[in-house]
């Protein structure tokens, strides 16, 4: 699944076999550079710079990223969500990202270089590049943040029934946000003097949000393109809604691929609302083509995706 | 000309961080000197500062950090700072507090902030040093607007959303008073309705110990005997830090704001020696033409003055021009005006000293006493002729110079009016 970033993955090495051994003076070292992170942070780390299993990453990156996350935004840490955003959502600005990239290099024992860092928008993001710098793996195509002007000109539906304001597409899936405006045109009627976003909009959010991802982020055959007209929804199961959602509410879309392969795509999916839980698909399975003429994307350079990320803008500066 | 005044005051330094207690030790001369932890080796001669009470921010980390309750400070506004950062941002807070500005009148396009600060040697060692041993990358994203001269206008004016003018001055231990004169020029002019001008230091052992090789600094191990400006036995200043804030405001600003003022700025002026890198012209000439610009553009006569608090740091080379200096303005110079050096109380603010020093002149002069010159126990004859006054006069002076001389032979002297 993970698709390769052509220019970083010659200079992406796994960390040499033949380390020298994990001295006390460094175990020193790492007890001082991780003094603000908790107990259990220190403990991983130990364990990874000792054993080199690169289990203990997650534990890591996430324990140096709750250190420095304002103390009344930790919470949301408490039960952490891959598609928690390190700006929006955890007050991370471009100067800490960098405090958080250099404790992170001193205590992984690793370098990470700037054209790296641009498209880190979420929490799983950032675990998912550490885990392949650390395993040498080719890096991940980076997630790309489509603002509303960018989804509109991709998808084939649009206004009144475009259920997606902004959303970050990656290899591994997409996720998007809506906010319910309570100007939707079927909330007039659904219901009387009590506006719901009918759960049948919602899946249909999801689904868009489905298409969507095999537009931009393809279908699994890098050389080929899905032709926006040729998809539509197939089937669904398991579709549960869990709480009501209304006009105010901002919807936290996300989908992840299960099986793609033409004609099929099948996806699951979620709603959130904040930290609570709206509606799951098990599966939705959309049905798609590829265009006719075999045509190759040529590669951009990294910098014109979408509004630059905190980051960018530091390196830009 | 529109005139200017003082209208609040924020502090931090060695004899008091705030105004009551500021006011209480210069009267009471109590000094605010110790012998200083960092300095106790056997290889460093020199064992006594002005010491900051109530802050701790000798650590690299600015989260050991630790200051007086009444502030709280978010690791994202320290991380960008020096440890004089820190005194500044609480120093700033107090001053506005004091002038009982609302948010509006810190952040317009009318109100500029001028600082002066020798940057942090401190911060700036402990970052080149972990850049040659860890790399290039593993620097601090906020080492350099926490470490090079300028860290203080780049923050407060960042946090405290300053819209005017803004900018660092850098003449050594003249740069406050210079930051003083041209944030006057910025009201006067009409060009601002009101300027916070800062001076700080870190006064810790990279910004003072350094002075050590040029054999500037005192090696008094009494913090008692240390700073004696004028007194025979004098051999070298007491380093300090902290931070002094100084809001100046248009008269129509303080009309409109009714505002309490400390006294007037009516004036000021400068002129260079042009002799030394470091060493002060022997007749003190720059600080003279500096003192005579100053009392021209106040359009005031030498008698005029009833009070001058005196650059003299101690140094036994420094003291004697700027004496010289003064008998050469001050034609009646026995008689008038009173003479003392606050520096025996505090020690040198380097460029802190100014602006903390100008802060004295204002609150001698709303309350109306003459600060003594502490320490003297035989003056110098060198500086005889002149009425240095080793105990604190409790008749109110009207006009009042503050002197500031900078290496280069920079000098600033502010004229200050009871208002």
């Amino acid at each position: 699944m993970v698709q390769a970033v052509e220019s970083s993955s010659e200079q992406n090495r796994a960390l040499p076999s033949q380390a020298k051994p994990f001295s006390p003076e460094d175990d020193a070292y790492l007890r001082e550079a991780l003094k603000r992170c908790s107990a259990s942070t220190y403990e991983a780390a130990f364990q990874f710079r000792k054993t080199k299993n690169t289990e203990h990453l997650p534990a890591i990156v996430l324990g140096i990223i709750e250190r420095y996350v304002e103390p009344d935004l930790r919470a949301k840490l408490k039960d952490p969500d891959d598609d928690l955003r390190l700006i929006e959502d955890l007050g991370i600005d471009s100067l800490t990202m960098m405090e958080i990239v250099i404790l992170v290099e001193e205590v992984l024992q690793m370098s990470i270089n700037n054209e790296e860092l641009r498209h880190l928008r979420t929490l799983g993001d950032v675990k998912q590049f550490i885990e392949c710098k650390v395993r040498g793996l080719p890096l991940p195509k980076p997630t790309k943040f489509l603002p509303i002007e960018q989804i509109m000109s991709i998808m084939p539906i649009q206004p009144p029934f475009l259920f997606l304001n902004e959303a970050s597409v990656s290899s591994q899936g997409a996720s998007a946000r809506y906010k319910i405006s309570g100007q939707e045109f079927f909330l007039q009627g659904h219901f009387k003097d009590n506006p719901v976003m009918p759960a049948s909009i919602m899946l249909e959010a999801i689904g868009q949000l489905a298409v969507l991802f095999l537009l931009e982020g393809g279908a699994g055959e890098p050389s080929k393109v899905v032709n926006p007209q040729t998809i539509f929804f197939t089937s669904c199961e398991g579709v549960r809604c869990h709480r009501m959602c209304k006009p105010g509410e901002v919807l936290s879309l996300s989908i992840k691929p299960k099986r793609l392969k033409a004609p099929l795509a099948t996806f699951e999916g979620g709603i959130r609302v904040g930290q609570e839980k709206a509606a799951i698909a098990e599966e939705i399975t959309l049905t798609f083509g590829y265009a006719e003429e075999v045509a190759v994307e040529p590669a951009r350079p990294a910098a014109v995706n979408g509004e630059p990320t905190p980051l960018a803008a530091v390196v830009n500066a | 000309m529109r005139k200017v005044y003082i209208t609040g005051i924020g502090l931090v330094t060695s004899i008091g961080n705030d105004v009551p207690t500021v006011s209480q030790s210069l009267r009471e001369l109590r000094h605010g000197f110790e012998v200083y932890a960092p300095f106790q080796k056997a290889d460093v001669p020199v064992k006594v500062i002005g010491t900051i009470k109530g802050y701790d921010a000798d650590s690299y980390d600015c989260e050991d950090w630790t200051y007086p309750s009444r502030f709280s400070v978010k690791r994202d506004i320290l991380r960008g700072m020096a440890p004089h950062g820190l005194y500044t941002y609480c120093a700033m807070l107090d001053a506005i507090a004091d002038a009982k500005l609302a948010g509006g009148d810190v952040s317009n396009d009318d109100t500029g902030l001028y600082a002066a600060s020798g940057g942090s040697p401190h911060l700036l060692g402990h970052y080149l040093h972990r850049m040659n041993t860890m790399g290039v990358m593993r620097c601090s994203p906020l080492g350099i607007v926490a470490s090079i001269a300028g860290t203080v206008n780049f923050n407060l004016v960042a946090q405290f959303k300053i819209k005017g003018a803004s900018t660092g001055f850098a003449s050594a231990c003249a740069s406050s008073s210079h930051a003083i004169g041209f944030a006057y020029d910025e009201i006067a002019l009409n060009r601002q309705k009101r300027m916070f001008v800062v001076g700080a230091e870190d006064g810790n052992v990279e910004s003072i110990l350094p002075f050590a090789g040029m054999r500037a600094l005192s090696l008094q191990v009494n913090p008692d005997l240390a700073s004696r400006p004028f007194d025979l036995g004098r051999d070298g200043f007491v380093g300090t830090g902290g931070a002094a804030v100084v809001v100046l405001e248009s008269e129509e600003e303080v009309e409109r704001r009714g505002a309490k003022v400390y006294c007037e700025v009516t004036g000021w002026g400068q002129a260079s020696d042009g002799y030394n890198v470091a060493i002060s012209h022997p007749d003190g000439e720059g600080l003279r033409t500096a003192m005579e610009n100053a009392l021209r553009r106040a359009s005031l006569d030498p008698e005029a003055v009833d009070y001058v608090n005196a650059h003299a740091t101690s140094t036994p080379i420094g003291d004697v021009s700027e004496a010289r200096a003064l008998k050469a303005v001050f034609h009646n110079g026995a008689t008038r005006p009173a003479v003392s050096s606050t520096k025996a109380l505090t020690g040198h603010g380097l460029s802190l000293a100014g602006a903390m020093e100008t802060a004295f002149c204002a609150i001698a002069l709303q309350e109306g006493f003459m600060p003594g010159s502490a320490h003297i126990t035989r003056l110098d004859p060198a500086c005889e002729g002149l009425n240095i006054i080793r105990a604190t006069l409790t008749q109110p002076p009207h006009v009042v110079l503050n002197n500031s001389s900078g290496f280069g032979g920079a000098n600033v002297c502010i004229v200050l009016r009871q208002a």
